[in-house]
């Protein structure tokens, strides 16, 4: 505690006792060393000193003002810049969907009139069904894996290489349509950790993982079995406790998942091959 | 008196001229506020106690704003500033609760 007391015993500087003292002795003699003016007055440089001190602190007080001001008006500024991009997304968004859905009404209407281009017309959309572009429903199986009950690790959790071997197991049985959690997988999907989310079609995903798979119902959930994959989900829920719950659906709805291609061009027709 | 004059003064400058402090002093100038206040109220105590001296309290005053800038200038180059600056809060925070406590004792004798 000695420099607490130190503190507040010596809060004021001893310059003052000590030139007092001097002085006082000073008089003691009777000497007029300083021609100071009589003491514990104020003079003008003292005066100066206090208006210095003032301007210090009105200074001080003007710049955190401002300081504060210009922040708020910063922030404020980012939020509203934040605000209209998001808006502009939803936008564009809800606008490219609907660009979507007028060219496939188009694309009906002006190929349904002849023949050949019913032909052309089915390809498309049998392509578009394969390629995950377009929404399916039929048959199927509805899967559901978790975490272990009271998973507190990453042993006793769902990890994306688990979701990865599920899926390719449903492929493996003759699954022929796949979504995750609502996503659709397509040929361009991935399932990866990102962050503490497993990600699909950059989508985070949140467990429970619902996996919905067309194809025959009453085979897929044997043939999954006798997979590779199936047979590690077999030990995964065996060893660490891992839930997987199959059930067979008669009728199942797979979203069509956005996909667009920036570099991939078809050859141009004509051109060397 | 004078030093109340001073002072109003000194207030009625600084809303005036509102002068830019350079970015580089910015950081100082808090600190340099509060060991301003410290000799400030040092001296108010020396007036009450009757020991008041023009010189030591221009002295006490400009050293004290130097060296309150001069610590943390040197915290911010060691990358200690932000300790540093608390500690030099402190210490002047202790100092003024002091003296104030000696010229409330002062004019209310108590």
């Amino acid at each position: 505690m000695g420099l607490l007391d130190y503190l507040t015993t010596h809060a004021m500087d001893e310059d003052y006792e000590f030139v007092s003292e001097r002085r006082q002795r000073a008089e003691a003699r009777g000497e007029a060393i300083e021609k100071a003016p009589s003491r514990s007055r104020i003079g003008l440089i003292g005066a100066l000193v206090m208006a210095l001190f003032a301007v210090l602190v009105v200074t001080a007080a003007v710049q955190t003002s401002r300081n504060s001001v210009s922040d708020e008006k910063e922030r404020r500024e980012l939020v509203g810049q934040v605000d209209q991009a998001r808006a502009q997304v939803d936008g564009d968004r809800s606008r490219l969907i609907a660009l979507q859905q007028e060219v496939r009404r188009l694309q009906t209407r002006q190929l349904s009139n002849d023949t050949s281009a019913k032909g052309v017309l089915d390809t498309i959309k049998l392509l578009g069904m394969r390629a995950g572009t377009l929404p399916v429903r039929g048959p199927g199986v509805r899967v559901v894996a978790d975490d272990a009950k009271g998973a507190d690790s990453a042993r006793n959790e769902v990890l994306d290489s688990d979701l990865q071997k599920l899926v390719n197991g449903l492929w493996e049985a003759g699954a022929e349509a796949i979504s995750l959690n609502g996503q659709r997988l397509t040929n361009l999907s991935t399932i990866r950790l990102a962050g503490n989310a497993i990600t699909v079609n950059a989508h985070s995903l949140r467990r429970p993982y619902v996996v919905q798979a067309i194809g025959n119902k009453d085979t897929l959930p044997a043939r999954f079995a006798e997979t590779t994959s199936g047979q590690a989900w077999l030990d995964l829920q065996r060893e660490v406790g891992l839930r997987l719950k199959i059930t067979p659906e008669s009728s199942l709805r797979l979203p069509a998942a956005e996909v667009s291609l920036r570099y991939a061009n078809q050859k141009k027709p004509g051109g060397a091959s | 008196m004078i030093a109340i004059i001073g002072l109003v003064v000194g207030v009625v400058l600084g809303l005036f001229l509102t002068p830019d402090v350079p970015l580089s002093m910015e950081p100082y100038l808090p600190i340099a506020v509060v060991a301003a206040l410290d000799a400030v109220f040092g001296a108010f105590r020396a007036f009450l106690d009757g020991i008041f001296d023009d010189k030591v309290f221009v002295v006490s005053f400009i050293s004290n704003v130097l060296i309150a800038a001069m610590i943390v200038f040197l915290g911010d180059k060691l990358g200690v500033g932000a300790q540093l600056s608390t500690g030099v809060v402190v210490v002047l925070g202790i100092r003024i609760f002091s003296n104030v406590a000696a010229i409330r004792r002062h004019i209310f004798h108590a």
